[in-house]
């Protein structure tokens, strides 16, 4: 088996469907792309008394459900690709480990989810960036990319879930959802203390750790996905992010990245609804 | 109640453990040394084929099964240090080239369609060899000295039984012709006189020998 495996050969059944990001950006049935907007909402928020509730729901879990399996297959893939101790420390490679058990038990939970909200495996396009992030050479640049910036986004995504949950009456999907936001803020927190740790004397490694980091950010806070307005389908769960390692600075400029993400949207829209035949 | 300050033995009448092992320090660290090589092999291939199966039950079981071997792993390179190895990595070691080379190939297969091939390896060659090195382990060290090593290998052993049985049933359900069967036995067989070139696990000796001397 090779080291460093292409996200272009990532193995699927027959049902799947997968797409890269960019892929996705340039999809001309896209909202953004097609000039069909629809008009500002007084909130955006996933919540139950959304007229698209139910279909966002399921979008987002069968989602999850996707990104589980990536997640599940990077840290595999980290187990596998690094010399131990020369490339990447024992310890490092026991967390990655437990983390495909976590994923692993992610994927059942939304397996069930999906169907117990009447999604079939395979309905929704599968996006493979979150493995395109556990592709680097540089096992620092994956805990940066997957670990801080996709498992972050993993935090405020349960926690919306979560409130979904509880707001649509549903304790199944709210006790399910808080279980899997205990164990990504385990995986965020692995990607905090690793990523001080190895590059605790190598300040430029760090760097671009963190650059990398924020490029992922920057790509799925796209469109004002994710930001503290209420415009932004998901919360950015700032008290998780905490527990998981995340310093009042690194928030700060997530929310920003965020906000300006969100901000590009509003003015996409406020140009196309201006241009439009009333 | 009974009178407190009445002597008692030290050993239960039920409890029938011996002082005498096959087991000295040195030796009960080399093979640990050996088992945790092995192990970490394991859950590292196991991480590694996640990506490649496209059966997605087949992957869940992979990413479950590779946490418990990274478990072993620890459990034994925590264990090193108590056998007096201040070094672990020192003793973290095949027993020999031939081991290297079962190893190399069983982490060969990375197509899509050579999950039979990646189970069989595992589920029909690798784990039934830490169940017999394991066993023989547990069997033949002293019971009292070595109650440690003793104590994790029966956490690891019901691991092993468990995995063991979840591949072997992933793997019936993959054999549905005749030429996967052969696809099957031929692996295992090309798998298994690697392992026995390497004398096990641990080396020659690995489950000691059953012949009369």
């Amino acid at each position: 088996m090779r080291k460093f495996f292409p996200v272009e050969d990532l193995a699927r059944d027959e049902r799947f469907n997968q797409a890269t990001n960019e892929e996705r950006m340039a999809d001309p049935r896209g909202t953004s792309n097609t000039g069909v907007i629809r008009k500002a909402r007084s909130t955006n928020r996933l919540t139950p008394l959304r007229p698209d509730a139910t279909d966002a729901a399921r979008s987002l879990m069968h989602g999850i459900m996707v990104g589980e399996i990536q997640a599940l297959e990077g840290a595999g893939r980290t187990c596998f690709d690094f010399v131990t101790g020369e490339e990447a420390p024992f310890a490092l490679k026991l967390d990655m480990a437990r983390q495909c058990w976590d994923e692993a038990r992610h994927v059942e939970i939304s397996v069930k989810l999906s169907e117990w909200m009447g999604t079939e495996l395979g309905q929704f396009i599968e996006n493979t960036v979150l493995f395109a992030a556990a592709c680097s050479q540089d096992p620092v640049l994956r805990l940066a990319g997957v670990n801080r910036a996709l498992e972050g986004l993993a935090i405020d995504v349960f926690t919306t879930m979560k409130e979904f949950g509880e707001l649509a009456g549903d304790p199944y999907l709210a006790f399910c959802e808080d279980w899997m936001l205990a164990d990504e803020v385990t995986h965020v927190k692995m990607g905090s203390v690793w990523l001080r740790k190895i590059t605790e004397n190598d300040p430029e490694r760090r760097k671009k750790a963190l650059e990398f980091q924020s490029v992922v950010d920057k790509i799925f806070s796209y469109g004002g996905l994710r930001s503290e307005s209420d415009e932004s389908p998901i919360l950015l769960a700032r008290r998780f992010r905490e527990l998981a390692g995340f310093s009042d600075g690194e928030l700060t400029e997530i929310a920003d990245v965020s906000l300006a993400a969100l901000n590009e949207r509003r003015e996409a829209v406020e140009k196309t609804l201006a241009s439009s035949p009333a | 109640m009974a009178d407190p300050f009445k002597a008692r033995n030290p050993f239960a009448p039920w409890d029938r453990r011996e002082l005498p092992g096959m087991f000295d320090v040195e030796e009960t660290a080399r093979r640990v040394g050996h088992y945790k090589w092995a192990e970490m092999k394991l859950f590292e291939v196991l991480g590694g084929w996640i990506a490649t199966v496209p059966e997605i039950d087949v992957k869940l079981r992979l990413g479950t099964h590779c946490y418990k071997h990274a478990w072993h792993a620890e459990l034994w390179h925590n264990r090193l240090p108590e056998l007096r190895e201040m070094n672990p990595e020192r003793l973290t070691v095949a027993p020999n080239d031939a081991m290297v080379r079962f190893i190399a190939a069983l982490t060969e297969p990375e197509a899509p369609e050579m999950t039979i091939e990646k189970l069989v390896g595992v589920y029909r060659v690798f784990i039934p060899h830490f169940i017999s090195a394991y066993t023989f382990h547990l069997n033949n060290t002293s019971q009292i000295t070595d109650g440690p090593t003793s104590r994790s290998i029966k956490f690891i052993l019901q691991d092993e039984f468990d995995d063991w049985r979840d591949g072997e049933m992933l793997i019936q359900t993959l054999l549905t012709t005749p030429a996967e069967v052969k696809r099957a036995s031929e692996h295992q067989a090309r798998l298994e006189i690697l392992l026995i070139e390497a004398g096990g696990i641990a080396g020659p000796g690995t489950i000691g020998s059953a012949f009369a001397e």
